[in-house]
């Protein structure tokens, strides 16, 4: 088939190459040597679930909305001295286990976004890769732990 | 014994010999693989020294069944995965499942939400042409401009990083408007998940690298007469052929069909936007290849127009909190990177959709394969698959 468009001189892709190689050896990479340097990724990152075990209340709806079924909740009822003297004791729903598969997470967020009483939050830390897959599963106070990772929401545009 | 080949036999009429030659057919497979890896596909070959005389595509290895997932999962769950099918451009994924389901409950997104859904749409189809502009010269030989692409490509992923937190995966769209807040819980529930401080001035720097990436691959593959020779001319799809088959996308518009559904369809606000719709001639190779290039371009231009225009306003529509979506049906098509993306959606009422059939562009681009590689060298074979651009997972769902 003829080719309507013109047809290149000899080797000038081969020119062309070269001139992009020779620019190219004198920039400065832009990557980075990963365990040496890091990146700091954006503070929406959706990197690992942290838990504030102090809001938690308990509400099973992070583990009912979550579409993999990752999370594993179990929690009782115990009795709080009234606030007032003679008052009744209330009951306080307390954390027994919080557990998140990271083997199984798709990272979608639902979880931190159906819970009403803010106790799941997004870190953009993502380094906790292991040997083994049962290391994936992170009970309640390795998802505490990541908390003090969880950035400030950054500012918005106007 | 296999039958003599006509033309065989006519020569051996002339040379008045009497053995009867055996030119046995061989059955090649080529995978379970895709040659630039885009996913798993299986090509049953049958070939004749090095010409192809069949090929017949083996799909369904990358088969993760989202539709039938879909049947058991709330709408704000699908979202999630809807996201998966097409990898490389997440987010124009979810454009038109939103939109239908929106259809369904009679909502509007408000004019915000949809300035940020195209302007990421954009993004993710800069992209998923830009994967393109990396594997297919290197399916070819050339290494070098998946530095390029891939370089710029960083880039913009990380601004859609930025807004929706997932580079791949944004799940970012919600019925009604983008995603709220990151908890939804008193303390946070100000804290609307708007664009970041300084994204907009970051998208139009990075449409400006994006236009000179353009150039650089222009520069490097356009004019490179090995892949002029590897592509001009090589798996031509003729008009009606393209039509025949049901191509959509850049394939289609490749062979002169002018056919863009951000034109065609009135989703997401296109109208206000000047941009125009690249298209080839010839249908070979080569002008698949120049169509993406020059959507590139126009796609950074959509982003430049539409971060000068973006109102200023609410995110969300009034929706309800447990999303219940009255009885109906719904089918809703919006232009994904790859062509055209359509979901039709049976709602029976409830939180949970009756069944959603997915429309995948990449599905309908591959069915011409046998077709197209019939009488083709195996060289050919690669440039020709790699031209079309299909992803595995969005032809398997």
């Amino acid at each position: 088939m003829a080719n309507a468009r013109p047809n290149t001189f000899p080797f000038r892709g081969l020119a062309k190459g070269l001139k992009v190689t020779l620019k190219t050896l004198f920039k400065r990479p832009v990557t980075v040597h990963y365990p040496l340097e890091k990146e700091v990724p954006v503070p929406r990152a959706r990197g690992v679930i942290a838990l504030d075990t102090e809001a938690c209340t308990v509400c099973m709806l992070c583990a009912r909305e979550c579409p993999d079924w990752c999370i594993y909740i179990e929690g009782h009822k115990e009795m709080m001295p009234p606030a007032k003297e003679g008052g009744r004791a209330r009951a306080r729903a307390t954390l027994d286990r919080f557990d998140i598969d990271y083997a199984l997470c798709m990272y979608c967020g639902i979880c931190v976004e159906v819970c009403p009483f803010d106790a799941l939050f997004w870190s953009p830390d993502h380094e906790y890769s292991e040997y083994g897959i049962d290391g994936m599963l992170h009970d309640m106070d390795r998802l505490t732990d990541w908390l003090a990772t969880v950035p400030e929401p950054p500012p918005l545009e106007a | 014994m296999t039958q003599l080949d006509p033309r065989v036999a006519m020569h051996l009429s002339d040379a008045a010999v009497s053995v009867e030659l055996e030119t046995p057919d061989m059955t090649l497979n080529i995978g379970p693989q895709h040659p630039s890896t885009h996913g798993v596909l299986r090509l049953v070959a049958r070939v004749d020294g090095e010409r192809v005389e069949a090929v017949e595509p083996v799909i369904g290895y990358m088969h993760r069944g989202y539709e039938k997932l879909a049947e058991v999962r709330t709408y704000a769950q699908t979202i999630a995965l809807v996201n998966r099918i097409d990898w490389v451009s997440g987010f124009a994924n979810e454009i038109p499942f939103v939109i239908a389901v929106e259809k369904l409950m009679d909502v509007e997104a408000p004019e915000r939400a949809q300035y940020i859904r195209m302007i990421l749409t954009e993004m993710a189809r800069i992209s998923s042409h830009l994967i393109f502009m990396s594997s297919y010269p290197l399916e070819l030989g050339a290494a070098t401009p998946l530095m390029h692409a891939f370089r710029e490509r960083e880039r913009i992923l990380e601004l859609i990083e930025g807004v929706t937190g997932g580079r791949f995966h944004p799940n970012f769209n919600r019925v009604g408007g983008v995603k709220p807040a990151a908890g939804g819980g008193s303390a946070t529930k100000k804290l609307i998940q708007d664009l970041p401080a300084g994204f907009l001035q970051q998208a139009r720097d990075a449409m400006d690298k994006v236009l000179t990436v353009c150039d650089d691959l222009d520069d490097l593959v356009t004019g490179n007469e090995v892949f002029q020779a590897r592509t001009i001319g090589v798996g031509v799809v003729p008009r009606d052929k393209a039509l025949e088959y049901g191509l959509s996308g850049p394939n289609l518009r490749a062979s002169g069909v002018g056919f863009d559904l951000r034109k065609a369809e009135h989703i997401l606000p296109y109208d206000g936007i000047d941009f125009e719709i690249p298209t080839g001639e010839n249908g070979d190779c080569f002008d698949r290849y120049i169509v993406r290039l020059a959507e590139i371009r126009q796609a950074a231009r959509i982003i430049q127009q539409a971060v000068d225009r973006i109102p200023s306003g609410p995110l969300q529509a009034k929706v309800p909190r447990v999303l219940k979506v009255p009885p109906g049906q719904a089918y809703v098509r919006a232009e994904n990177p790859k062509g055209e993306m359509g979901y039709y959606i049976v709602s029976e009422g409830g939180r949970v959709p009756y069944r959603v059939k997915i429309r995948s562009a990449s599905f309908s681009n591959l069915s011409i394969l046998p077709w197209i590689l019939e009488n083709q060298l195996i060289p050919d074979l690669v440039a020709i698959m790699g031209s079309l651009d299909f992803v595995l997972g969005d032809v398997d769902r």
